[in-house]
């Protein structure tokens, strides 16, 4: 399941935490369309260098993406010392 | 042992809770660890990796870590080692063979994943007496 919501969170001390839930959909929405309209530029790399061998490889680029993005769900990152506390967390 | 029996075992032995709760509560993760997701073969199937850094009994300010990776997600950007340049691999090829890793970033597969996972278990190490650094999947 791809995630929906980042939940984002910082703190440092002596300051008042800053957080927000930012919705996950906007970044799919953005990168969708920059990967449009890159594609034609990466289609045309991928066949001036296809015999070489990196042009199947930048094909492959867009489904892998997709799929790490599509992954990301259940990441958590939470780190904390002394002085500054930090939270990234993908549901 | 996993994390939430680790706990109910700390919780019995700060007394925090009885003998018989601690009973209880070892036997409802018993029944839930019962429905855990395995594949064909029986072999369990390990959803994330979790790295966790406490400090030690020195150093109870020091750095707390919680970090948990999907599996999945794993699995998918070691597709992206395919696209380190030759030279580079060859680099980081020589550099992990002076640790004693014999690793090929460009062809490791998701079975080999699989046996480093299912081999890792749960693994604490004490770093310099201070820190404790646990690595372990659920």
């Amino acid at each position: 399941m791809f995630p929906l919501l980042l939940h984002f969170k910082i703190r440092q001390s002596g300051h008042r935490a800053f957080g927000f839930y930012f919705p996950v959909i906007l970044i799919w929405i953005i990168l969708a369309a920059l990967l449009i309209a890159l594609l034609p530029f990466v289609v045309l790399a991928s066949l001036i260098t296809w015999r070489r061998g990196p042009g199947r490889m930048l094909l492959l680029v867009y489904p892998m993406m997709v799929s790490v993005l599509w992954h990301l769900s259940g990441l958590h990152i939470e780190t904390k010392d002394a002085e500054n506390e930090v939270l990234i967390d993908f549901q | 042992m996993n994390e939430e029996k680790r706990k109910v075992l700390d919780l019995l032995a700060q007394g925090k809770i009885t003998v018989e709760e601690a009973g209880k509560l070892l036997s409802a993760l018993d029944d839930s660890s019962a429905e855990t997701v395995t594949d064909a073969g029986g072999k369990r199937i390990w959803k994330y990796l979790r790295v966790q850094v406490e400090p030690g009994p020195g150093s109870e300010h020091g750095d707390k870590v919680n970090i948990r990776v999907p599996m999945k997600l794993i699995r998918a950007g070691l597709k992206f080692a395919a696209f380190i340049p030759q030279q580079a691999q060859g680099q980081v090829k020589e550099a992990l063979r002076e640790k004693g890793l014999n690793i090929d970033l460009a062809k490791i597969t998701p079975q080999d994943l699989e046996d480093l996972v299912s081999n890792l278990d749960d693994m604490t190490v004490e770093v310099d007496g201070r820190d404790k650094v646990r690595i372990f999947c659920e």
